[in-house]
């Protein structure tokens, strides 16, 4: 079997989540929003599932949480949802459902502020603030960056942003750190996003956290579910499966994040320097290992340590119109690296001696492609 | 009465003693066509009909015959009885309910008791009556066709619909399409296929230099062909040992010459062994640096069957304008690279010198590298 290394693109479904939540699709098959006991179970299931996702990070007197088709269903809602006249800052390091998000509230007409990263993709806090003025309406700032696993201290940045412009709201994607990293929403921050299939839910299922007291737009208008919020009936397997698949998640959390982080180490010590330098930092996200080969294309690399049998995600696809990634280019990160980014990222299954043939199979593969190609 | 589907046929008029031949190929090409659906098809003078259809599929049907090569054109209408009662009931079905029409007769038939002009004008006069209908011979708005085969036979129409043209598909020989994946070379294909000829086709990867991806969108591309009778079965061909060859050893503005004038060889080895009597290529004159009469002189050099560039006179916006209308277009431009930019030099050479070229092939095991690469042929039934 494949050794796979691309967790923060998809994990594999947690195999007891799958099960517990399955009888949704089967013989408890009822409307959360029918009248009789059987459409109230679910509603209750629902609403049992809700609670714990929303209390393993935040304050459910201060929060509530919408669920969403995905992570960038959450990320628009938010900003479509939260912007209002005046400007919004995102940072350049936002995920493609922010940014390309912000980037439509500008042909519309929005003033979009981008804020600049620093080289291991967290961004600049003076930057950002420096930005903020009493038209702002709206920050969004990624948690956990999901090309390099650079972490963001929105905690810190939300209360700046805050003092500066009381008024201002702050989102952020949480995609990546929901499940992974410690930590309580602060008051501070307005709205967060989630996602399921990132810590073994199933794909379609995400949520938006959001403070009760702010003014949210609804972003789907029908039969009234979510609060009005998101209306559409309810995808119950999935919301029943995203909450039977955190509830490991928070409980190992701690104990995760130090073995990950360790195993993250041993990879990039294991990793060949004459060829590859680390774009990631020591403080980031255990589950994400970002790093750039010397002159190499990562997506011909990605390939050949596929046929080693290891999966990796890279930075970008070998593509004329993308020549490389927006993110790693906003690091600063120097041309010939810029292609040959790959990115290892784990999950509660990945072992060490995975991750040993892991930066074997890419060691080999880019003496190969040095070799092949004379780089 | 009975609801029909006239066919007429482009060209085949043209051939004499062949014309048999011609026509039994395109009766063999529809039916294959319409492989699955229940039909008849009968041969009249001239024309083919589709009878006894399954009337629900019937958009379907002349979807599939709008894409055979050699329909001129093709009519949905009525085969009725040869007696003017029965043309009449026909023309009512057929005929605009407001407007202005004319009623245009033929006779094959010409022992027929009217005149093309008396059934014309004995028609008109009733569909007058029956609806509220203006003539106008000069420009009408609709035009109701009679068409009387013999004494009890007459073929009664609204339309005009313009098929392909061309010539039906297995007349004119084999040819080996080069494939690329890029917008050009889909256009060509079609372009020989309207010819008649039968066409198979080869696509050259470089993996891992090229993802699978592009070789995704090239299965793509060649699924969608064999809606034109192209051959639904594609050959593909590793490139990236032959690349790295050239990258290692030869002058670099001549990367692209030099690989063209090794898939030309390759090419010409799978031809030879599908019974292809001569390669197809999608080059338009002067639109990239290998395609100038230079770089085609090089690529000739090294071919024994003819390659034939059926797009070699026309612009890009023609070729795009083509495909779109072929449905190749946006596959073609979906973003995989047919040929990653890992061994394009910085400037190409636009005039390669031939014996430049020889001089820097000189340095390259050519056979050695054609066996390489012809031994990673894979087959793929699309």
């Amino acid at each position: 079997m494949k050794i796979y290394l691309d967790n923060a693109a998809t994990t594999r479904p947690n195999v007891d989540a799958v099960q517990r939540a399955f009888s949704a699709l089967g013989d408890d098959y009822f409307n959360p929003s029918a009248l009789y006991l059987e459409g109230v179970v679910m509603h209750n299931a629902i609403r049992s599932a809700r609670k714990t996702l929303l209390e393993a990070v935040a304050d459910p007197f201060l929060y509530d949480l919408i669920f969403t088709s995905g992570g960038t269903e959450a990320d628009n809602h938010a900003l479509f949802g939260l912007c209002r006249r005046g400007n919004v800052i995102i940072s350049q390091g936002e995920h493609a459902a922010v940014y390309e998000s912000a980037m439509e509230l500008k042909r519309r007409g929005a003033d979009v502020r981008l804020a600049p990263l620093r080289a291991d993709g967290s961004v600049d806090p003076e930057k950002l603030l420096a930005l903020v003025d009493d038209r702002t309406s709206l920050v969004s700032v990624v948690h956990v960056n999901n090309e390099t696993g650079a972490v963001n201290d929105i905690e810190a940045l939300s209360s700046q942003v805050k003092e500066r412009n009381e008024h201002t709201l702050f989102h952020s994607d949480g995609v990546q750190a929901y499940g992974k990293i410690a930590f309580r929403l602060p008051r501070s921050v307005d709205a967060y996003s989630i996602s399921a299939h990132k810590i073994g839910g199933a794909k379609g299922t995400g949520a938006l956290i959001r403070k009760k007291n702010i003014r949210l737009l609804p972003y789907l208008f029908g039969g009234g579910q979510e609060g009005g919020m998101r209306s559409g009936t309810e995808n119950v397997f999935g919301i029943l499966c995203f909450a039977y698949a955190a509830e490991p998640k928070f409980v190992s959390l701690a104990r995760e994040g130090a073995r990950l982080s360790a195993l993250r180490e041993l990879l990039w010590q294991s990793l060949n320097c004459d060829v590859f330098r680390r774009i990631s930092p020591e403080d980031g996200s255990p589950y994400i290992l970002a790093v750039a080969a010397d002159g190499l294309r990562g997506e011909i690399l990605q390939r050949l340590m596929a046929e080693r049998g290891v999966l990796v995600g890279t930075g970008s696809a070998c593509s004329s119109r993308h020549p490389f990634s927006r993110v790693v280019a906003a690091c600063g990160l120097e041309e010939r690296f810029l292609h040959g980014v790959l990115r290892f990222s784990f999950s509660t299954e990945t072992t060490q001696e995975e991750v040993m043939a892991a930066a074997a199979a890419a060691n080999d593969a880019a003496s190969e492609l040095i070799s092949r190609t004379g780089r | 009465m009975e609801k029909v589907i006239i066919i007429r046929y482009a060209e085949i008029h043209l051939k004499g003693k062949n014309r048999g031949y011609f026509e039994r190929v395109f009766a063999v090409n529809l039916e294959r066509a319409l492989k699955g659906i229940r039909h008849e098809l009968h041969r009249t003078s001239g024309r083919y009909l589709i009878a006894a259809f399954d009337e629900g599929r019937t958009e379907e049907i002349l979807s599939k015959i709008a894409r055979v090569f050699g329909v001129h054109s093709y009519s949905l209408g009525y085969l009725t009885g040869g007696e003017l009662d029965e043309i009449y009931d026909a023309c009512l079905l057929v005929a605009p309910r407001r407007g202005t029409f004319k009623v245009e007769s033929h006779r094959a038939y010409k022992n027929y008791p009217l005149t093309s002009m008396q059934i014309s004008a004995e028609i008109g006069a009733r569909l007058l009556q029956a609806f509220p209908l203006k003539v106008d011979v000069h420009s009408p708005e609709h035009t109701v066709y009679v068409d009387v085969r013999t004494a009890h036979e007459a073929l009664v129409f609204c339309s005009f619909e313009p098929g392909p043209g061309g010539m039906p598909v297995d007349t004119s020989g084999k040819g080996l399409l080069l494939l690329s994946g890029g917008i050009d070379s889909p256009v060509a294909g079609y372009m020989m296929a309207k010819r008649g000829m039968s066409v198979e086709l080869l696509h050259f990867h470089s993996y891992p230099y090229t993802n699978d991806g592009a070789k995704e969108k090239v299965k793509e591309l060649a699924a969608l062909l064999a809606a034109y009778s192209i051959s639904p079965v594609l050959t593909t061909i590793n490139v990236a040992h032959i690349q790295e060859a050239i990258h290692s050893k030869c002058a670099p503005e001549l990367n692209v010459t030099l690989l063209r004038r090794f898939m030309v060889r390759l090419a010409e080895r799978v031809a030879k062994r599908k019974g292809a009597q001569c390669l197809i290529t999608g080059e338009s004159l002067g639109q990239v640096a290998s395609q100038t009469i230079e770089g085609i002189t090089s690529s000739n050099a090294v071919a024994t069957l003819p390659i034939l560039r059926p797009l070699i006179g026309f612009d890009k916006d023609e070729i795009i304008l083509h495909a779109k209308k072929m449905g190749t277009f946006d596959i073609s431009i979906q973003p995989f690279e047919d040929c990653c930019t890992v061994f394009l030099p910085d400037f190409p050479a636009i005039k390669p010198k031939l014996s430049f070229v020889e001089e820097e092939e000189g340095k390259l095991d050519v056979e050695a590298l054609l066996q390489e690469a012809m031994e990673s042929e894979e087959t793929f039934t699309l």
